[in-house]
Formats: C-alpha cells, structure tokens, sequence
C-alpha cells in the first residue's frame, strides 16, 4: 500500500466538502456544514495496475478567501492537489486558477500531481441553462498548464471515484520511476528495500482498516 | 488581549436598578422590532402559559428525590430510575407543538426588501413560529431524535442509542444542578420568577464552581449575557442594532450589495448552518426560510457592517447559530461584538493572524503543562530545522521558538476549535459546558479545555510510539535511507494523531468527560494555567510573530543584499581584470569606481552582521512568563524599526 496526501483547494461552497464525502462516504447531503479551517479524511482505493492499493490523506480546506493564509499549512507536503470549481459559478474557476497559480508557484515538488475539478454537473445535465463556464474553455486551461481535468457531480456520484482513481494512477507511475530510478543508481543492494517501503505500511500501519 | 477595559474580577455593576429598568424596555423593544423571531425558547415565559404541564427543569419539587444524595456535588449519584428524562423530552417535544398552535400562515418578508412598518408589525412575534400542520406531523414522528435544542442526537460518531442512555443520567444531573441554582439564587436574595433570573450572584469560587457544573439550560442566555456585562455594551450603544437593520435594508441596489462581498458568503453559508437542528430546516417549515435563518442573516450582515475588519468569517455563522438558541437577536448581535473582541481578538480578522497566534500560544501551553504529549507534537522537525539553518547565522532564539511561526502540523486541526469555540467539534452540551465557563471565566477557559481533551486522548496519542521506533530501527544499516524512513515514519504518526486529534472530542458526549475527569481535579497540572498567562502568552506570541515575520523580511533584504554585494565584488574583479589591460591614462578613473564599490559592498556586509547580532538580542531578551518566568518579562521595539534607524545613521555616518 502506498500513502499519499491530498488537499482540496477552491472557493467556498463549490462542493469540495460534498466531493470528499461522496469519496469517503458515498454519501451526499444538499446541506452540509461549512467547513472551518479544514477536516483531515481518509480513503484507499486499489487500482487495476499490480492491485495496488493507494491510501488517500485528505485535507478538506476551507473556501472563504480570508482562509488562504492558513492554505500552505496544508499544501505543504502534499504529493496531489484537488482544485474544485462550480461549473455554474464562473468567478469560482478565476479563484481555482489563482489556486493553481500558488501551486506552481509556493510547492517545489514538481511531482505534484494537480487536478482541476468542475463541479455540479447535475445541475447542468438539468438544465443546461445554468452552466457558465464552457468545459472546452476548462480544458484547454488544464491542457494549458498541464493538469488532470474532470467534470463531476457530488450530488449524482458522477466521475467522483474516477477523479480520484486517476490522481493515484499518476501517483503511482511517479512512484515507480522514482523506485526505478533509484535502484538504478544504487545497484542491486536497494533492491530488496524498495520492496520493503512498498509493503511497509500493510503490515504494520494501524490505521489501514479504518474509515 | 483582552481590552475592555475595567476589572475582570468586578463585574457586578452595582447599578442593578439600571439594568432591570433597561431590561424592561428592551423587552418592549424587542417585541415591537426586532425580537428574534424563533428563539426555541425552552424558557419562554409563553411557553409556559400555555403549557399544562409545568417543565420539569422549573421545578425543585420534580427534583426533590435526589436533592440529598446530592449533597456533596463531587460525588454524583445518577439515579437513573427517576423519570425526569422522559419529561425533559416531552418538554422538547411538547414545545414543537406549542409552535404549531401558534402558527399562521403570513408571507415572511426578504429581510433585504423588508421596510421599517413591517418590522413594526407586532404579528412578529406569531409570524416567527409560522408552522404548518405537515410540519407538525413531520416533527413529531420524529420528536424524539432530537434532542432539547434541537439538534438531531445521531451523528457519525454517536448513536441514538448511546445518547439517550447518556441522557438518562445527565438529565438528572442537570434537575440537580438546577434545584441548587435555585437555591443558590434564593440565598442571594435574588428572584427567579418565571424561571427566567436576569441576576445572578456576584463572582465567588462559589458561584465558578456553579457555573463550571452546568448554568441550567434554560436560563443560559441571560446568564451569559449578565457575565459577559452584555447590558452594560447595550446601553452604550442603544439603537445601534436597529440602525445597522436599517442600513441593511438599505442596500437594495444590487450595486451596492456586490461591493460587500461578505453578503454573498453570509448567504451561502446560511443553510449550512446546523443543518442538523430543525430550528434551521427549511422543511420544518413548509420549506420556507426559517425565522431562525432570517435572524441568523441579520445578525451576520449586521454584524459584517458594523465591524468592518472582521466582516464575515466562516464560522461566525455557527457562533451566532447558537447564541440565537438562547437569546434574541439583538443580545445575540452583542455578544457576538463581545467573543469576537474580547474572547477570540483578531481571531476572525481578514487576515487571521489571531488564529494563529492562539495556535502559538496553545503549542506553548501544551509545552509547558503536557510536556509528556508536546514531545510527541514537536519531535523531528526541530532537528532538521536545526540542521538547515546550520549554515546561516541564526540565534538559537529563533530555532528554540521556531514552533510559533512554522506551526506544527498538529494546529491544522486545533485552529479551528478556537475559532468555533468547539461548536461542532465536541457534542453540544459538552460545548455549553465549555460556553457557560468561556463567558464566566474569559478566554484562557478555551485553552484549559483544549489542555483537558489532550489530556483525556493522552494514551490514544502515546500509545503509537512504539511504531515510531521499529519504522526508524529496520532501516539502520543504511544511513541515507535511515533520514528518510524516519521522516515518513513522523508523517505517518502525524496523520495518527490528526485522527485522533479530530475524532476523539467528536465523542466527548458526557461535559463530566471533562469537567469531573479534569477540570475538576486540582493536583493535575494544567488547571494552574489562568487568564493572566494567557493574556501574556498571546502579547509574547505576538510580538515574536512579528518579529520573526521582519526579521525573515530582512533575511530576505539580506540575501538581495548578499547577492548584490556578490555582483560588485564581480564588477570590482572585472573592472581590475579590465584596468590590466587598459591604458594608463584611464586607470585612475576605473580605480575610483572600484573603491566606492568596494567599500560599499563592505559597509553592506557589516550591516548584515549587525542585523544578525541585533536579532540575536531582541529575541532572546523576552519571556513568555507562564507563572515562573513572570519577573523577566520585558518587551523591545520591533525590531525592524531598529535596524531602519542604525541604518540611517550608518547612512548618515558614511555621506560624512
Ligand atoms: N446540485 C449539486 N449541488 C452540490 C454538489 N456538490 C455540492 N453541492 C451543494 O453545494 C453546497 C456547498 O457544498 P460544500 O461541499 O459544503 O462546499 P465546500 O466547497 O466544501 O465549501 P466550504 O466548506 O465553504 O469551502 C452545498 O449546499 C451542496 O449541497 C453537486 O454536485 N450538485
Ligand atoms: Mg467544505
């Protein structure tokens, strides 16, 4: 199993608490508290390639602007970032490229894995009506700045579990060229502890059963 | 920092009269304006009038069987066989159907719409309770999940079951805890009729010790509002409610409400205040805007007019949710002035530094009254961080308190108990516990009880080093990798204790958890911390913020600096590389240049040591001062201000 952390970033009330609820919990409540400062979560998911299982951390922050200051706390070590937007809201994309911005900017890993998440699809598939940011325009930006992009709804489940299986396959296929590349350059003494770190948390991390 | 002024140990005003007479007419006042229009009212004089059956919370004889077993209070007998708790229920549900009776059908007005004449209406007041028979039926089906405030008793960490066992024996407790309350009041002359004191004894260890067991449910609001000196804010600032109502309906224009951005974030954050609790759901009330929602939006919107530096901040939205379970509007406005000026300063401010520095001086308190937990919260990082500033010259100062500016990861999840005084972190009546002594005791309260939750989670956070040491001890042989396993050995167990640092208090359901498992015992450490450390804490947290905050800016300079310097030193080596091969007659121009260069590139590295020795002063003159370090404390000049002057007289200096 590997562990890595996740944060989810964007502007209040564009369902970053909903995604991650529906992630965990499979569950969705039209009303849910606003978050304060952050909740830390929880998941694994196994992914088709070598049944690898992936442990999420997740920091769920809090939308308002004034909350910003508290972000790099969070951000600080994470290996992926969730940038949440609500497709019916336009000014939410500018707040989640301002996000992207800061990544780029304030997070020296260049292994962050960074996806742009849209929102609210239901709404939309409704009526279409309500949808103000166009999904090519969505795209071309993620394509532009070299980021994983889906349209989602918390509400309907739609594309959730995909979101989050595609930021472990990235993960994962960083992890691998890491391990490989470090065995490369060590010989083949490290071999044997490049498995010992992949197995390391299944047999002895606590908390691998909960949720 | 606690700034109202006057003594905190005097808050008996001594002009009682003035305040009975203010209070009349502020009863007065709220019926014909802005009287909130739904508080629950477990303690409505109304209520009662209609009621059949008095509430059992009012009445001592209800209490009597277990009054004399009651008699030492540190030895709670649960008598779990009187049937007190069933009619503590009734009671919730039996005032559900009071609102109903009291239902008509009237449009509520949009608060943003509404004019000056409709907020005169006297139907207010029955507007406010506006039921439906559906929403009769749907509630009481459903009466007994929620619990007397409301609040639905289920949640992810609680079952129904387990809260109604819980609530068999705490309700009796709470019957007690009144009928002494009563007695108490009686003794001190002062009346409770009504079951609604607006008086309450003057400040004693006695009387601490009353609010710390629990001010009784129903008289919450007044008590907090006459120990927070609430009147005393009113009447300084008579109509200031009232008039901020009327700016607010003001600000019809569109125009004029997409400038305050707080107003679009109020809104969204509306319904996803206590969802949980039928006095904010919308379908307790034919899926209308519930009057406690209109009053949670004008307190808010108010408030964010009032005080512009806060504005809005998420989670004002549930401190003033749950004031407005107890008190109307208007004192729940106030109140909120008051926690989030004199309770929580700066706390909620644009830029959140109160936050932060609360954090600080948590991680101080933790460090110095749970040292066995701090050396779990602040192991590793010290280390590294020691070896990375190795190379720069740092006082050990900075390293020593390099915890109150890199905050550990730790506070990521405590920020937010302060910031909601542990409204949806702890159950709710562990919560009001907490409230009524916040409001009794001022804020370093808050602090001692996040002190107790770690206490009580001590073993769940310790018994995880174990883990800690085998991770560290396979990877031995290898000493690169040996830095690296433990590294993410710290991460692992930091993502433990974040587990248990946001569960465990999720389940804290019983206030005794923490009031007769800690609080209560004196020999345990923590229950020394007092306001005045706490006052000194935050002022010493503050100023080191800060400092470090000018000084990384100077370290910033410094480093432009360093690298200028570098550039000259280049220039100067290029410029003699240059003079070599130059004819004579230019070199005694180029030789000037070199030494003005030369010299400046000298005087800036003299200014980078002296910035360096200069730190090294400033921070490790101040002390914090918990109790044993009080006789040193002394404070410095930001520092920043300091090198600006040395630097103009070294600048003076140097045109001379
Ligand atoms: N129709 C629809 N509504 C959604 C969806 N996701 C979230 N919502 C609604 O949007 C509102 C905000 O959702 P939250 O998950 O609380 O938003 P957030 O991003 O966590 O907000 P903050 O905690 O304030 O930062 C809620 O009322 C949800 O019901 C969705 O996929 N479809
Ligand atoms: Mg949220």
């Amino acid at each position: 199993m590997l562990q890595f952390k996740l944060v989810l970033l964007g502007d209040s009330s564009v369902g970053k608490s909903s995604i991650v609820h529906r992630f965990v919990k499979d569950s969705f409540d039209e009303f849910r508290e606003s978050t304060i400062g952050a909740a830390f979560l929880s998941q694994s998911i196994k992914l088709d390639e070598d049944d690898t299982v992936i442990k999420f951390e997740i920091w769920d922050t809090a939308g308002q602007e004034r909350y910003k200051s508290l972000a790099p706390m969070y951000y600080r070590n994470a290996n992926a970032a969730l940038v949440v937007y609500d497709i019916t809201a336009s000014d939410s994309l500018s707040k989640a490229q301002s996000w992207v911005e800061e990544l780029k900017n304030k997070v020296a890993d260049d292994k962050l894995v960074i996806c742009l998440v849209g929102n609210k699809l239901d709404l939309c598939q409704e009526d279409s009506g309500k949808r103000s940011v166009e999904i090519s325009d969505a795209k071309q930006y993620a394509d532009e700045q070299g980021l994983l992009f889906f349209e989602v709804s918390a509400k309907t489940g739609e594309k959730v579990n995909d979101v989050f299986k595609s930021i472990g396959e990235s993960l994962y296929s960083y992890k691998k060229e890491e391990l490989l590349s470090k065995s490369e350059q060590n010989g083949t003494n490290t071999h044997g502890q490049v498995d010992l770190q992949l197995q390391k948390p299944a047999t002895s991390d606590p908390t691998s059963c909960c949720t | 920092m606690v700034t109202n002024g006057g003594d905190p140990l005097r808050f008996s005003t001594g002009d009682g009269i003035d305040i009975l007479a203010s209070k009349e007419k502020f009863i007065n006042y709220r019926f014909k304006a802005v009287r909130s229009p739904s508080v629950p009212n477990f303690h409505e004089g109304n209520y009662k009038n209609l009621n059949s059956s008095e509430p059992i919370l009012a009445s001592p004889i209800a209490a009597q069987p277990n009054y004399e077993s009651d008699r030492d209070t540190e030895n709670l007998v649960l008598n779990s066989e009187h049937d007190g708790t069933n009619s503590l229920i009734d009671l919730y549900r039996d005032e559900i159907v009071h609102e109903n009776k009291d239902s008509n059908d009237s449009e509520e007005g949009e608060i943003f719409t509404r004019k000056e004449e409709e907020i005169e209406n006297s139907s207010e007041v029955e507007q406010a309770f506006s039921g439906s028979p559906s929403k009769l039926v749907s509630v009481m089906d459903n009466a007994e999940h929620f619990d007397r405030y409301g609040f639905r008793k289920q949640n992810n960490f609680i079952t129904e079951g387990v809260y109604n066992k819980w609530w068999e024996g705490y309700s009796q407790y709470c019957i007690r805890r009144k009928h002494k309350w009563v007695m108490l009041l009686e003794k001190s002359g002062l009346s409770v009729d009504n079951d609604m004191p607006t008086r309450f004894p003057p400040r004693s260890e006695k009387l601490k010790r009353y609010v710390r067991k629990g001010i009784p449910a129903e008289w919450r609001g007044n008590a907090w509002w006459y120990f927070v000196r609430g009147q005393e804010k009113l009447n300084k600032n008579k109509d200031v409610y009232e008039k901020l109502l009327v700016k607010m309906g003001d600000l019809n224009d569109e125009q004029q409400r997409k400038k305050l951005i707080d107003l679009d974030v109020i809104e969204r954050d509306l319904n996803r205040t206590f969802p949980d609790n039928i006095h904010f759901q919308k379908e307790q009330f034919q899926n209308k805007e519930p009057p406690m929602i209109q009053s949670l939006r004008r307190v808010l919107v108010a408030f964010s007019l009032y005080n512009p530096k806060i504005g809005y901040c998420q989670s004002m939205n549930f401190l003033a949710g749950l004031l407005l379970l107890f008190m109307d509007e208007e004192r729940a406005f106030w109140m909120l002035v008051i926690i989030t000026s004199r309770y929580l300063p700066g706390v909620h401010n644009v830029n959140l530094e109160g936050v932060n520095i609360d954090q600080g001086v948590l991680m101080l308190c933790i460090k110095e009254y749970l040292p066995e937990i701090w050396e779990y919260i602040y192991p590793k990082q010290k280390l590294e961080n020691q070896h990375k500033h190795d190379s720069l010259n740092i006082s050990t100062e900075v390293l020593k308190n390099e915890f109150l500016f890199k905050l550990p990861p730790l506070t990521l999840c405590t920020a937010s108990w302060f910031m909601s005084c542990f409204i949806g972190i702890i159950p709710i009546e562990t919560t009001l516990r907490i409230w009524d002594c916040l409001f009794y005791e001022e804020s370093h309260f808050l602090f001692k009880a996040s002190l107790a939750i770690f206490k009580l989670c001590e073993q769940d956070i310790i018994k995880d080093k174990p883990l800690h040491k085998t991770l560290g001890q396979y990877t031995l042989p290898n000493s690169n990798r040996t830095s690296r396993y433990s590294r993410l050995s710290q991460d692992d167990y930091d993502m433990e204790i974040f587990q248990i640092i946001q569960s465990f208090p999720k389940r804290i359901i019983d206030p005794n958890d923490i009031f007769e498992k800690i609080i209560f015992k004196k020999r345990i450490a923590l229950n020394r911390l007092d306001q005045q450390e706490i006052d000194r804490c935050r002022k010493y947290v503050s100023n080191q913020r800060l400092k470090y905050k000018n000084y990384k800016d100077l370290i910033g300079d410094q480093e432009s600096l360093k690298k200028t310097t570098n550039r000259m030193n280049n220039n100067i080596n290029i410029i003699n590389n240059n003079n070599i091969t130059r004819e004579s007659n230019n070199n005694n121009n180029s030789n000037n240049n070199n030494n003005n260069t030369s010299s400046a590139a000298e005087s800036l590295m003299k200014e980078i040591n002296m910035t360096n020795d200069l730190m090294n002063d400033t921070l490790s003159s101040e002390v914090y001062g918990f109790k044993k370090g009080l006789s040193s404390v002394h404070w410095n000049n930001s520092i920043k201000e300091r090198v600006k002057q040395m630097r103009r007289k070294r600048e003076k200096d140097y045109q001379t």
